[in-house]
């Protein structure tokens, strides 16, 4: 019994360190190239560590401030995808909660009718988003990039799935001592699907800070830009890669703030509130 | 015992119907409405019909009809290709990380979430850096002289792998949740009973996370139909565009250099949805059922 | 908590509201400037604005430029009062109602005339004797050449007559050391235009585009001697980083390149033509930045005024705009004695030279250059059958024309049997 759980330990470890390695020697390659010059990169070609290490790339990207102002467009995208994390979670779970929780007429007819539209690809829907964005007054301002995002189906569904994994003795026991659904869905359903909701707001952060054809279109004005779209500014118009360097440099600071939300996002997932408590295998 | 009041739902769903009509649903049906037009984004559509549905579906001469029908095909490969590894690696990796004496998990987890916050074109760069037969380590490794990016069945190994790479996070963490809500109890219980890791996967693990594992399946799916950056970025569609997606032929109508096509590009996005509605509902109806019972 | 977020989002609120700024009153200016190339306009206009001008330009660069406009000429809002489209755009926008003539600017400022440009940049802009534009640069193929390489296998002499020809660099088949190669791919659709105007042949014939045609299949077929030959870069390698890396003698990407080849230090490097099938008739296929005003109902006459001042700005000051390595269209700049100085002043240095940048301005051009770039790797890299490959071609622009054409052409499409339909209605 110990032996086989010592084997299948051994088991566990060498996967997670293969796959670890193998996805972290292409970021340790990128980070590698931003303190390489574009001499080195086309001349060495694929080394872990450079020749010279060189901090110009840097300097460069951070030194051009009119057209690339890259710390605005980082503390316009910390503030846009911050905002807009927050209105999803409440948007979200009062949602979910709706569509798992609550009886109503054509309750899951509804809900996957909504998740199949939102199923269709956009592709010209741009122009009418852009429309109502315009008549709405909101082009060039943040409110284009926070508030149409939270009209997505992705993560209701994801926190509906969760939510569908609690017993519902729970909310029904509550109903006895005279609980309302607001009562249900802050003391009882909220504190058990922290984790997902957490899980969701990285996600929310992530996909609001990745976005770069929505702010493209709506954002003129390049100093209220988000990063991503603004990074695109960094690249020439034929997409020849004057300077490699430059472009991983930028690429790897727009990374930063995100992964520190993941460092602190991740006690809290990993640390998960038993909520399939009452599922019996 | 308190009853739910009649309009407690309307406040519950109410407002976010508001923002799904406003800014999903008014678009679409106008992107539906535009596939039944000739239209250059400019102007006003202008009413054709069944034109392009017809020319797309039945006008075999038409280079509409094969670009949609290859496309199609190329999109199939992709989701066939990348949708059962950006399942099973994932949860491989989340089920690993959850034994017992395995430490260092929030390293692990950290290095493989890292890779999908790096912006595609820089990730791009990266692995056409690596795959480039000159420069590049994958050739000098195994002293192949094919250009992977020219050369089937390699070109579509390279879209796989960054896709893999790039997008695998996203799920890891949310089998991570899943895995962490089962009861240490049922674990211990099922030990007693004899079971051995692999037993405890099938009968307590994935039994446990079968809601969360519908969502990404289906997620996952729809999102691989929609795919055009990995293929465009790595192959540009090619060799012999075996590797052109139909997304890629969608935004090209819509959006190339010349006049644009937007209602031909319309109705293929349409065809698309229409496509990936069937195969999700079909996933979530077989997912659902082998659930319940 | 509660209050706590409250309060949160109504500070947020008032940020928000803080920060809308106003930019009516400037001359709004939209391009795709991109890199380097953004850097160099921002200069220019920032200087321009140094002059205190009545109004001040406000430039935009936006990565997706055209996306953009027809978003805002779609809703009829926030479209720009001046913008810097490109040649190949020029007759479909103006087929399509999107242009507004330039006669009102170049009225108030004489010198935006004819002879103060490069004849070729000028025209780019001229439908049915209307002019829609005003130059800023000339842009296109050039080919690069790598001087130690050429040193290595003792071929300098190439250059003499300033025209590298098929003939030498087939010359060349099976002499090379392993890893070595005489040109690359890189902008290859756009050296199959080049050897189409070598040839002679065109890309329309009586308004219809053409892809199947004698010429054309020349040259393809001439290209695809080379890949079979050997001495071209592998299908799908990244010839511009080859280049850069000191293997490939031939380099055949754009003018503006020649500053990113700058920055690898040891290469030696200079630019020449694109190659040619013989010394005397040569092309370099090229395309033109120029500034457009799109159609836009509230363009004030001050505004106007100002766009023309800025403009006759730039005619007399884009020195600056040699340094993206564009070839710059004013006259006045290309004869000052710094001009020299960059490597671009090559293809201006002579009237010969002048006379081979060549601009489509083919209202369908857009597509046949598609259609041309989504097969050129496969056909000439022996991927795909040369009359497969026609075939698609052609049929790929015939159809993409039929759908793209408005209201006008649509009539044309209708079978007989409807077009007789119609008639009997009437």
């Amino acid at each position: 019994m110990l032996k086989k759980l010592k084997i299948s330990k051994y088991l566990a470890y060498l996967f997670l360190v293969i796959v670890s390695a193998i996805w972290t020697i292409p970021v340790i390659f990128g980070i590698v190239t931003s303190f390489r010059s574009q001499t080195e990169v086309v001349s060495e070609g694929f080394r872990l560590l450079p020749v010279n290490w060189i901090v110009e790339n840097y300097v460069a990207i951070l030194e051009n401030t009119s057209t690339a102002p890259i710390l605005q467009w980082l503390w316009n995208s910390v503030f846009i995808a911050t905002l807009h994390t927050l209105l999803v979670v409440v948007v979200i779970s009062v949602t979910a909660y709706g569509y798992s929780r609550m009886k109503f007429k054509g309750r899951d007819l509804l809900f996957f009718t909504l998740l199949g539209i939102s199923f269709f690809p956009n592709v010209v829907n741009l122009i009418p988003s852009y429309k109502i964005i315009d008549i709405l007054g909101w082009v060039n301002t943040p409110w284009a990039m926070i508030i149409p995002g939270l009209a997505g189906m992705g993560n209701i569904f994801l926190v509906r799935q969760f939510m569908k994994g609690i017993p519902m003795d729970l909310d029904e026991s509550a109903r006895v001592d005279g609980a309302g659904d607001f009562t249900i869905f802050s003391k009882i359903i909220l504190p058990l699907i922290k984790p997902v909701l957490i899980v969701c707001a990285l996600f929310s952060f992530t996909g609001s800070w990745n976005d770069f054809l929505w702010p493209v279109i709506v954002y003129t004005d390049v100093n209220k830009m988000p990063v991503t779209a603004g990074l695109l500014l960094l690249q020439d118009v034929y997409g020849n890669y004057r300077m490699i360097g430059q472009l991983m440099g930028s690429a790897i600071l727009a990374i930063i703030p995100t992964l520190l939300l993941f460092f602190f996002a991740q006690k809290h997932f990993i640390k998960g509130i038993n909520l399939n408590s009452g599922i019996k295998g | 015992m308190k009853e739910q009041s009649k309009f407690a739902p309307l406040f519950f769903v109410g407002p976010h119907i508001i923002l799904f009509l406003v800014f999903i649903l008014i678009p679409s049906i106008y992107g539906i409405y535009a596939s039944f037009t000739k239209w250059n984004l400019v102007g006003n559509p202008e009413w054709v019909g069944l034109d392009n549905y017809k020319t797309i579906l039945t006008n075999s001469d038409s280079t509409f009809y094969s670009q949609f029908f290859n496309g199609m095909q190329n999109t199939f490969i992709f989701v066939g290709l990348s949708v059962p590894l950006m399942i099973v690696i994932p949860l491989l990796i989340a089920v690993a990380m959850e034994h017992k004496e395995v430490k260092f998990t929030s390293l692990f987890q950290t290095l493989i979430y890292i890779p999908g916050l790096v912006s595609i074109s820089a990730a791009a760069l990266i692995w056409s850096l690596i795959f480039n037969a000159q420069l590049g380590v994958v050739n000098n490794l195994f002293g192949s002289e094919v250009v992977w990016s020219t050369t089937q069945p390699y070109a579509w190994l390279i879209i796989i792998i960054i896709t893999i790479w790039a997008g695998i996070g996203g799920n890891m963490i949310i089998y991570r949740a899943g895995i962490n809500g089962v009861s240490k109890d049922l674990y211990e219980a099922a030990e007693i009973d004899g079971a051995g890791p692999i037993r405890k996967f099938f009968n307590v693990t994935l039994p446990a996370i079968k809601f969360p594992l519908i969502y990404t399946m289906v997620m996952t799916t729809a999102g691989a139909f929609n795919v055009f950056a990995q293929p465009l970025m790595m192959t540009e569609g090619g060799p012999r565009q075996s590797t052109t997606v139909l997304m890629m032929y969608i935004r090209d109508l819509a959006f190339s250099h010349g006049e644009s096509i937007a209602g031909m590009a319309s109705a293929m996005a349409v065809l698309l949805g229409i496509v990936i509605l069937i195969i999700s509902a079909i996933q979530y109806y077989i997912m659902n059922r082998n659930a319940t019972t | 908590m509660r209050k706590r977020l409250m309060f949160m989002l109504v500070l947020l609120t008032v940020l928000l509201a803080a920060c809308s700024g106003d930019d009516e009153n400037k001359i709004q200016f939209w391009t795709p400037l991109t890199g380097d190339d953004g850097a160099y306009m921002d200069k220019l206009v920032e200087e321009y604005n140094a002059t205190e001008p009545e109004i001040e330009v406000n430039h935009v660069i936006t990565s997706d430029m055209y996306t953009k406009m027809y978003t805002v000429l779609n809703s009829g809002n926030g479209i720009p009062d001046l913008s810097i489209i490109h040649a190949d755009r020029i007759a479909s926008f103006v087929e399509q109602g999107l242009l507004e003539p330039m006669t009102d600017i170049m009225e108030a400022q004489p010198n935006l005339n004819a002879d103060n440009y490069i004849p070729q940049a000028w025209t780019a802009g001229e439908v049915d004797g209307t002019q829609y534009t005003i130059p800023l640069d000339i842009h296109g193929s050039a080919m690069y050449y790598n001087e130690d390489l050429m040193k290595k296998y003792g071929v300098e002499h190439w250059l003499d007559d300033d025209v590298v020809t098929f003939d030498e660099m087939l010359s060349l088949q099976g002499q090379l050391e392993e890893g070595d190669y005489v040109l690359n791919d890189a902008l290859i659709g756009w050296v199959v235009l080049a050897q189409l105007q070598n040839l002679g042949g065109d890309i329309q014939e009586d308004g219809k585009p053409v892809i199947d045609t004698p010429e054309m299949r020349e040259a393809f077929q001439a290209i695809k001697d080379l890949s079979d030959a050997g001495i071209m870069t592998p299908y799908g390698e990244d010839g511009y980083l080859m280049f850069q890396s000191g293997n490939v003698m031939f380099s055949t990407d754009g003018t503006w390149s020649s500053t990113g080849h700058a920055q690898v230090e040891d290469l030696n490097f200079g630019v020449t033509n694109i190659y040619s099938f013989e010394p005397s008739i040569f092309h370099n296929r090229s395309s033109a930045h120029l500034f457009a005003m799109l159609t836009k109902e509230e363009r004030t006459d001050e505004k106007e005024a100002g766009i023309a001042d800025f403009l006759e700005f730039i005619r007399e000051n884009s020195i600056e705009w040699a340094e993206a390595g564009q070839i710059v269209a004013s006259v006045d700049v290309i004869e000052s004695p710094e001009y020299e100085n960059y490597m671009q002043s090559f293809f201006t240095s002579n009237q010969a030279e002048e006379e081979s940048l060549y601009i489509y301005t083919y209202e369908h051009y857009p597509y046949v250059a598609e259609a041309i770039d989504t097969y050129v790797g496969d056909l000439i890299h022996g991927e795909i059958d040369m009359d497969e490959g026609f075939a698609d071609m052609q049929r790929f622009v015939e159809d993409k024309v039929d759908e793209g054409a408005l209201d006008m052409e649509n009539t044309e499409l209708l079978d007989e049997d409807e077009l007789e339909e119609e008639l009997s209605d009437e």
